[in-house]
């Protein structure tokens, strides 16, 4: 099998672009890492990518080139998986890495959740809601531009359901 | 899509087939389908990234589209992801796929039945395995949001698949419940063959009993192993066909082989089913296994094995006993009958072999006169006994605990009580003759290390004596004797045995030992000293003189009941040496043993100079001839004052040797004495006293013996009640000798005499009057 652990595989996004990346950089991607263990010998075959447009791929191949020594989450660890989601701490360079525009960040996140980058999500989500942290409905329908279509009744309804959560 | 039909021609989809993201269920599954068809069926027909990426992205595809209200709000307040329906779809098509395989099945039976399954196993796991990765966002989030919100029936992907083959196949082979199923029976006859000699595929069972542990599926955590369905629906039974076997092939070869050979069978036996957990069962097996075979391949035929033992013994068949040694231990109280029987029979060749070293009745030395047991032999055969059995013990009896008791036990019994010792004090004191042999400067076979070795074998019978006390005043005898005789071998072997006899029985013990040896160190500095002084003080004496000066509380020597009058040309020394040692020791008494001491006196009336070796009494009488040449025996004894009954032995042994000669009641000097020998020896020990050293030596014990009673007692006594008094006394002398409680109770009455215990006030208490 060693020969045929090829030290690079080769990426094609969506719009058609083509990556060629060390194995290991690809493989923080469960989603690859699995397949390419399941169905050995077809190594030099490129790899579509088609829910990934080449903009954001570059964006994920740089967080997976900066991790790519780390050791790889367990399959079903949870435990570990959740002490580190909990942590709301973001480190330092992945906070430097996450200050991208607000499409771009969601485009991360579909991307993560698609491949599978269980780390890479986690940052994302985080992002997203320190975001949302300390804002009002207002304030966050006005950051993610979404349109209140609640009728007045349901959003009493919902405010008096939630009244146990609010500063007071 | 039956699985075995792989011949039709297969393309593989391309992007082109995929469904849109947004299609419905019907048209999403009808790819999807195809492709787990694919990794199912045909996976050897190989599957490229991009197909493989093509089904991940429609199953991702169909869950994330949010055109469905896949993310919105159910009444709970939860988002409900999508996904029920794949799931649905998914199950159902692993449900149709095992119920084709339950058809293939029911026309198998046996071994094909087996293959069958097992092939399909390795298919259907594999190919499960690899879909529940495809299907990993399904997994991630639909399947468990349903287990985190507690629904038991929804299962990951690849449990999911195990779950399908079980409801669908494996419980159809499997029949009812509670009756073996076509699949086990199967197993079981590949069993049977093999335990018939019949070579199997090992790897086919090991797959197939694999199978019944992965389908124990928990309910409550899947990645625990549940063994329900291994151990229903195969250990049971392959344990009743255990049994079921073996108890029909044992209770056959028995009656057609000998012991031994079935011995060699059941170990046989039991080291294949060993190796047949490691081969294809489930190590939990093992125990369970281990405790049948062992009911019925042993303990069924225990009595057997017992029945045998003692001829394995009589003829000293090693390996056989080693054989059901590891037979029996394996069950519980199995080896206990051989213990008992092992205890009798050493006993028995102790016991023989005491008969045989026994002088024959009637038999008679080069001297004429009886023979007498040899201390050596005796020692011998005992120890040749001893050793023997504990080499057996120590071979095949794997020096287990409990046979070295019984060794133990019989060697103590025979060493004690036999047909030499018909008393409890001859074996000590046989013991100590033998000590005395080894020890003594005329044993000239042995060098140091042979002497070292005799004497640890010598400990070996010494830690079997009961009356250790007995041993004890005789060493302390023969002890006495090498140490005053200058009699010892060496320094070094006497140390060494007193120092192995302390190790056993503790300082208390090897006191007196210890002091008389050191006595004698003291004594040559003593001696040093004296005539030291002597040379300063200018005193020429033409006496060489040597003195020990022995403690008299440590030495069994006592002075005998004879005036003795000290020869004059003597008298000037005596006096000397009593004065210096006053002087540097005031306040002790000195007691002069003369019938211990040696002299030796040169003669001056004879053309030859001759030197004579002789006791005290001998010198004492023979001066008294430097003023005469005749005397009665009245003058003679009226000169030594030494009574009739030491003073006539001594006579005679002068007279014996020629030295004098009696003529009617005179004793003259005889001046035509002649010996080849310029030192003549004398002083030869009177019969008498040899017979009486023994009995003597008994009364001493006897003596001491009531010291300890009382002793003991005194110790033990605090106000407690009789009965506790007697046992308690008896455990704390029984390291010593044997105690009898009517010499106890002697011992108690002696006390109340002696006013140390008074009877308590209330009945069969004592008091202890300090």
């Amino acid at each position: 099998m060693a020969s045929e652990k090829k030290d690079q595989v080769v990426l094609v996004t969506s719009d058609e672009e083509t990556y060629t990346v060390e194995r290991k950089v690809a493989e923080r991607s469960n989603l690859i890492k699995s397949m390419i263990e399941d169905l050995p010998g077809q190594s030099d075959e490129p790899i579509p990518l088609p829910n990934v447009s080449s903009s954001v791929l570059t964006k994920v191949l740089e967080y997976c080139d900066h991790h790519k020594n780390e050791p790889l989450p367990a399959a079903d660890s949870n435990d570990a998986d959740d002490a580190r989601r909990k942590a709301s701490e973001i480190g330092e360079w992945d906070a430097k890495f996450i200050q991208v525009d607000q499409e771009m960040l969601f485009e991360i996140i579909l991307a993560a959740n698609y491949l599978d980058i269980k780390p890479l999500l986690d940052v994302g989500c985080k992002t997203v809601a320190n975001m949302i942290k300390g804002k009002t409905p207002e304030e966050i329908r006005k950051l993610f531009n979404i349109v209140n279509d609640f009728t007045p009744e349901e959003e009493e309804q919902i405010r008096k359901e939630n009244e146990w959560a609010e500063d007071r | 899509m039956p699985p075995a039909a792989s011949g039709s021609v297969w393309r593989e989809p391309t992007k082109a087939d995929k469904p849109p993201k947004d299609a419905d269920l019907q048209t999403a599954w009808l790819f999807l389908q195809d492709g787990v068809e694919h990794i199912m069926t045909r996976l050897h027909l190989g599957m490229s990234y991009q197909y493989y990426i093509l089904l991940y992205t429609a199953i991702y595809d169909y869950c994330t589209v949010p055109s469905r209200g896949g993310i919105s709000f159910n009444q709970k307040g939860g988002a409900s992801l999508q996904g029920a329906d794949l799931y649905k779809k998914l199950n159902q098509f692993l449900t149709e796929h095992c119920k084709q395989m339950r058809d293939e099945g029911e026309k198998l039976n046996d071994l094909e039945l087996l293959k069958y399954y097992a092939r399909q196993w390795d298919r259907y796991t594999t190919g499960a395995s690899y879909v529940h990765k495809l299907f990993n966002y399904l997994n991630k989030h639909w399947v468990k949001r349903e287990k985190d919100e507690g629904r038991k029936d929804v299962y990951t992907v690849y449990t999911l698949a195990l779950v399908a083959w079980k409801r669908n196949f494996f419980r159809y082979i499997q029949k009812d419940t509670n009756e073996v199923s076509r699949l086990t029976q199967a197993v079981l006859r590949q069993i049977e063959l093999q335990r018939n000699g019949e070579s199997i595929d090992n790897g086919l069972l090991k797959k197939v009993i694999e199978s019944y542990v992965a389908l124990g599926i928990d309910d409550a955590d899947a990645q625990r192993q549940n063994l329900d369905v291994y151990n229903e629906c195969f250990q049971k039974y392959f344990i009743q066909a255990t049994d079921k076997y073996y108890a029909a092939e044992s209770a056959a070869f028995v009656t057609a082989n000998s012991v031994p050979d079935y011995m060699k069978k059941a170990e046989d036996r039991l080291q294949e089913e060993g190796d047949r957990i490691n081969l294809y069962l489930h190590d939990s097996t093992r125990r369970e296994l281990k405790e049948k075979c062992e009911l019925v391949l042993i303990q069924a035929h225990q009595e057997l094995l017992w029945e045998e033992f003692q001829s394995l013994l009589d003829a000293d068949r090693e390996s056989d006993l080693a054989r059901m040694y590891g037979l029996l231990m394996r069950v519980p109280a199995g080896l206990d009958p051989l213990r008992k029987k092992f205890e009798d029979h050493v006993k028995r060749a102790g016991l023989a072999a005491v008969e045989r070293v026994l002088p024959a009745p009637g038999a008679v030395n080069e001297a004429g006169k009886a023979e007498t047991l040899d201390p050596k032999s005796y020692i011998e055969a005992l120890l040749a006994v001893h050793s023997k059995f504990g080499g057996i013990v120590n071979g095949p009896f794997r020096s287990e605990l409990g046979f070295n008791a019984s060794l133990d036990r019989a060697c103590r019994e025979f060493a004690n009580t036999n047909a030499a010792a018909k008393s409890s004090s001859r074996s000590p004191e046989l013991l100590a003759s033998y000590a005395d042999q080894l020890l003594r400067k005329n044993n000239k076979d042995l060098d140091p290390d042979s002497l070292e070795q005799a004497l640890n074998q010598a400990m070996v019978i010494f830690k079997f004596i009961d009356d250790k006390d007995v041993f004890q005043k005789f060493y302390q005898k023969k002890l006495a004797q090498r140490l005053v005789n200058g009699g010892s071998a060496s320094d070094d072997a006497e140390s060494s045995m007193i120092s192995k006899l302390k190790e056993v029985s503790g300082y208390d013990y090897t006191n007196k030992l210890t002091r008389m040896f050191s006595d004698v160190n003291v004594s040559r500095d003593v001696t040093e000293k004296f005539k030291e002084k002597d040379r300063r003080d200018g005193q020429s004496e033409d006496i060489d003189f040597t003195v020990m000066v022995l403690g008299t509380n440590f030495w069994p020597l006592a002075p005998q009941q004879t005036d003795f009058s000290i020869p004059r040309e003597i008298a000037p020394l005596h006096e000397r040496f009593t004065k210096f040692y006053n002087d540097v020791h005031s306040g002790r008494k000195l007691t002069w043993l003369w019938h211990v001491s040696k002299n030796e006196l040169r003669t001056t009336y004879l053309s030859q100079k001759y030197i004579f070796m002789t006791s005290a009494y001998q010198m004492a009488i023979l001066t008294q001839f430097n003023e005469n040449d005749s005397l009665t025996y009245r003058d003679i004894q009226t000169g030594t004052k030494i009574v009739d009954g030491f003073l006539k032995p001594q006579m005679a042994l002068l007279v014996k040797s020629k030295v004098l000669l009696l003529d009617g009641d005179t004793y003259d000097l005889n001046l035509n004495f002649k010996s080849k020998k310029i030192r003549i020896q004398l002083n030869m020990p009177v019969r008498a006293e040899q017979k009486a050293e023994a009995t003597e030596v008994l009364q001493a014990v006897d003596e001491d013996r009531k010291f300890v009673y009382q002793a003991t007692i005194v110790r033990l006594m605090k106000a407690r009640k009789h009965q506790a008094l007697i046992q308690e006394v008896t455990a704390t002398i029984s390291t010593k000798f044997t105690p009898k409680v009517s010499d106890i109770k002697k011992a108690i009455d002696y006390l109340i005499d002696k006013e140390y215990l008074e009877r308590g006030s209330e009945k069969d208490t004592y008091n202890y009057l300090a």
